[in-house]
């Protein structure tokens, strides 16, 4: 049996604990990541920052893909439905999950949201982030891809400013290219900047009111030809 | 921006820690923070500061220390403080995940974190 030892009333006494507080998060990551691949799912994370159009985009790629694979979208906001059911309208499986106060997604607010899905009637799983370009970042939840959208109408320094995100990313998406001339932000500009921060992460170009650019989205999410179960 | 919740599950963890141990009071907290998490650590002492009232940490110290970026290259196997890059345009510095030797892109190893390194409790 170990040795007992009790401190006396008022003894002071230093504890070592490397109690790593951000760790809760990285391993229940860890444990929907495996989930996840257990029923042969793929997911991504979408994060991005306040109306850049991350729920357009997840409309278009659920209207592209919705044929092909079995899709779920989980959409995270403060509050109401408005994105669950804009996306609900193309028929497929959607979690609206309220984080209330809470700036960001986590891996536990995942986890429940799995806990509720039928996975095994499920090849895809996207994930829309709370609107913000700063806390999602830190928070990862256990997908296959992050993939982060700005756009040009945010003005130029958006990539620069939040450089943390971007290191995050696999995938940038810089949204309303069709508005480019009319702001004078270039594209080029953005892509360069987010290549400076994080050279691996494959930028796209897209414009979700014309549909430009969802194909190249696809393709560099690599979720054009998913094995299907 | 999630200070709040960061600093309950800071206060919560010392709590159980003090109570494990049978403590009265906690007077000392050395947390280290990365100072590539996003946390601030004025906001962070602030919401400790609002949340510890009425509680064993009421009068404990919070001690941050900052953890710097570190990041390490798979192809050349350095290992070092990120990268940072100057922008001219618009005078700013900025992280980089290039590699400093090979040109390569790093992986972060350190930076990110936050973790309680020790308490010290009054019995």
């Amino acid at each position: 049996m170990a040795k007992l030892v009790k401190h006396d009333e008022g003894e002071v006494f230093d504890i070592e604990l490397e109690e790593n507080i951000l760790k809760a998060n990285e391993d229940a990551a860890a444990k929907n990541r495996e989930l996840l691949r257990k029923h042969g799912i793929k997911a991504i994370d979408i994060m991005g920052s306040i109306g850049s159009g991350k729920t357009s985009l997840i409309e278009l790629l659920v209207q592209k893909l919705k044929g092909k694979y079995r899709i779920a979208v989980f959409n995270g906001d403060l509050t109401t439905t408005i994105d669950a059911d804009r996306v609900a309208r193309h028929g497929v499986e959607v979690v609206q999950i309220n984080t209330g106060k809470e700036c960001h997604l986590d891996a536990n607010l995942i986890a429940k949201a799995l806990d509720g899905t039928n996975l095994d009637k499920l090849d895809l799983i996207i994930i829309e982030n709370v609107g913000n370009l700063i806390c999602p970042g830190e928070f990862r939840l256990g997908a296959d891809e992050r993939l982060v959208v700005i756009s040009v109408t945010e003005g130029p320094y958006m990539v620069l400013k939040h450089p943390f995100i971007f290191m995050e990313a696999d995938v940038v998406v810089i949204n309303k290219i069709d508005l480019s001339q009319a702001m004078g932000v270039e594209f080029e500009k953005l892509r360069n900047d987010v290549n400076k921060v994080n050279a691996k992460a494959k930028v796209v170009g897209t414009s979700c009111r014309t549909g430009t650019g969802i194909s190249e989205v696809v393709e560099a999410l690599q979720i054009d030809n998913l094995r299907r179960q | 921006m999630h200070e709040l919740s960061m600093a309950n599950s800071i206060i919560e963890t010392v709590l159980n820690e003090a109570k494990k141990r049978n403590a009265k009071s906690v007077l000392e907290v050395n947390l280290v923070v990365g100072k590539f998490a996003m946390l601030g650590t004025e906001q962070l002492r602030y919401c400790y500061g609002l949340l510890v009232k009425g509680t064993p940490l009421e009068k404990s110290k919070l001690r941050i220390e900052g953890e710097e970026g570190r990041v390490r290259c798979e192809a050349c196997n350095f290992e070092g403080p990120i990268h940072l890059e100057q922008e001219p345009e618009y005078h700013i510095m900025y992280p980089t995940l290039q590699c400093p030797k090979c040109g390569g892109t790093v992986e972060m190893v350190g930076g990110r974190n936050c973790f309680i390194k020790s308490v010290k409790l009054r019995a």
